[in-house]
């Protein structure tokens, strides 16, 4: 067994490597005219959202480790962060992204960087999602003794199957049940892992026109600065 | 003068180009040590970690086993995660993670430390 994780997260770096060759090549051309530089653009945010992914997945064998602490984390900062980060490839996309804060600023038990990963998750996922016409939705808000984070978009509908599968817990791999079109469900199982680490429970809301994802986090007893 | 070690030839391109100076590319530990003990001293080293032979810690224990070279300024450049990690026992004034840095952090230190 322990081969196997060793294996993993060797795996893991080699993959990586010709990643972050690609995104310094991309950094290095001359300058490039205005109509090809969308082109240095597009490298670079494909090769960081890859590297993204397999440092997730590296982090997911690791969680048996216990090495991701619990601690108060300010869930809006992080939000704000990642948000932030994205704001360009919603830019690109000529997607919408809208933010909603409908509580007072909490404090929630979890580790920062694990959060971080799990919305970062739901949102490239909205984004894959939605159209132009319709952008993303983010909603932060209190539920109860809980803080819920929910990313909403306006894709196809949600299959039972993996609804289903949420309802009852957790996704536990990433198959064909947890796709929809497009999309290899690997976001959504690193996401359902991330937050089963944290206590947290995930669960996804099919509509119509689209799905809401959403973790729901403990309001930290251990501090509240508001 | 700038040496880059890292066995990976492209990105050793990209981190010289992003030098702006002259440099001096190896491709393994034990190749740059011996230049650097039977030479000139480097002004300033950008050093990979998981390298081919021995590793850049190797390298790093190797420089500070003589007065000369352990003054020598070291940048970390790795894929691997050193954040929040405390190596100025080793000589190693700045860490870039191979994920993440841009260009202009690299000339950042070789303005600070090349004349």
């Amino acid at each position: 067994m322990e081969e196997e994780v060793d294996g993993i997260l060797v795996a893991a770096h080699e993959l990586k490597a010709p990643l972050a060759v690609l995104r310094q090549l991309a950094f290095s051309f001359d300058e490039l005219s205005a109509n090809n530089e969308h082109i240095r653009a597009e490298m670079i945010n494909v090769s960081e959202r890859a590297i993204r992914q397999v440092n997730d997945l590296a982090k997911v064998r690791r969680l048996e480790d216990g090495l991701f602490e619990m601690e108060p984390v300010a869930v809006r900062a992080v939000c704000d962060e990642v948000t932030e980060e994205l704001r360009h490839l919603f830019l690109g996309e000529k997607k919408g992204l809208s933010i909603h804060y409908t509580n007072k600023e909490r404090l929630v038990t979890a580790n920062r960087e694990l959060l971080r990963s799990v919305i970062y998750n739901f949102l490239i996922n909205a984004m894959h999602y939605s159209d132009t016409k319709f952008g993303a939705e983010l909603t932060v808000k209190d539920h109860y003794d809980r803080v819920k984070v929910i990313v909403r978009d306006h894709g196809p509908e949600l299959p039972w199957a993996i609804w289903k599968e949420m309802k009852e817990g957790w996704i536990d791999h990433p198959t064909e049940i947890a796709m929809r079109p497009g999309s290899s469900g690997l976001g959504l199982f690193i996401a359902s892992k991330f937050s089963k680490y944290m206590n947290a429970s995930v669960g996804a809301v099919r509509h119509r026109d689209g799905t809401s994802f959403y973790v729901e986090l403990p309001i930290s007893k251990q501090a509240s600065l508001f | 003068m700038i040496y880059i070690i890292d066995d990976d030839e492209i990105m050793s391109e990209c981190i010289e180009k992003a030098c702006k100076k002259p440099a001096r590319v190896f491709s393994n530990a034990i190749e740059a040590m011996l230049d650097i003990t039977g030479g000139e001293l480097p002004d300033l080293i950008f050093l990979d970690i998981l390298l081919d032979g021995p590793d850049g810690f190797a390298f790093l224990d190797e420089m500070m086993s003589y007065p000369d070279t352990k003054k020598v300024p070291v940048v970390i450049v790795s894929s691997l995660d050193f954040k929040n990690k405390d190596l100025s026992g080793y000589g190693v004034v700045g860490i870039l993670n191979k994920d993440e840095m841009r260009p202009e952090e690299i000339s950042e230190y070789v303005d600070k430390y090349v004349k």
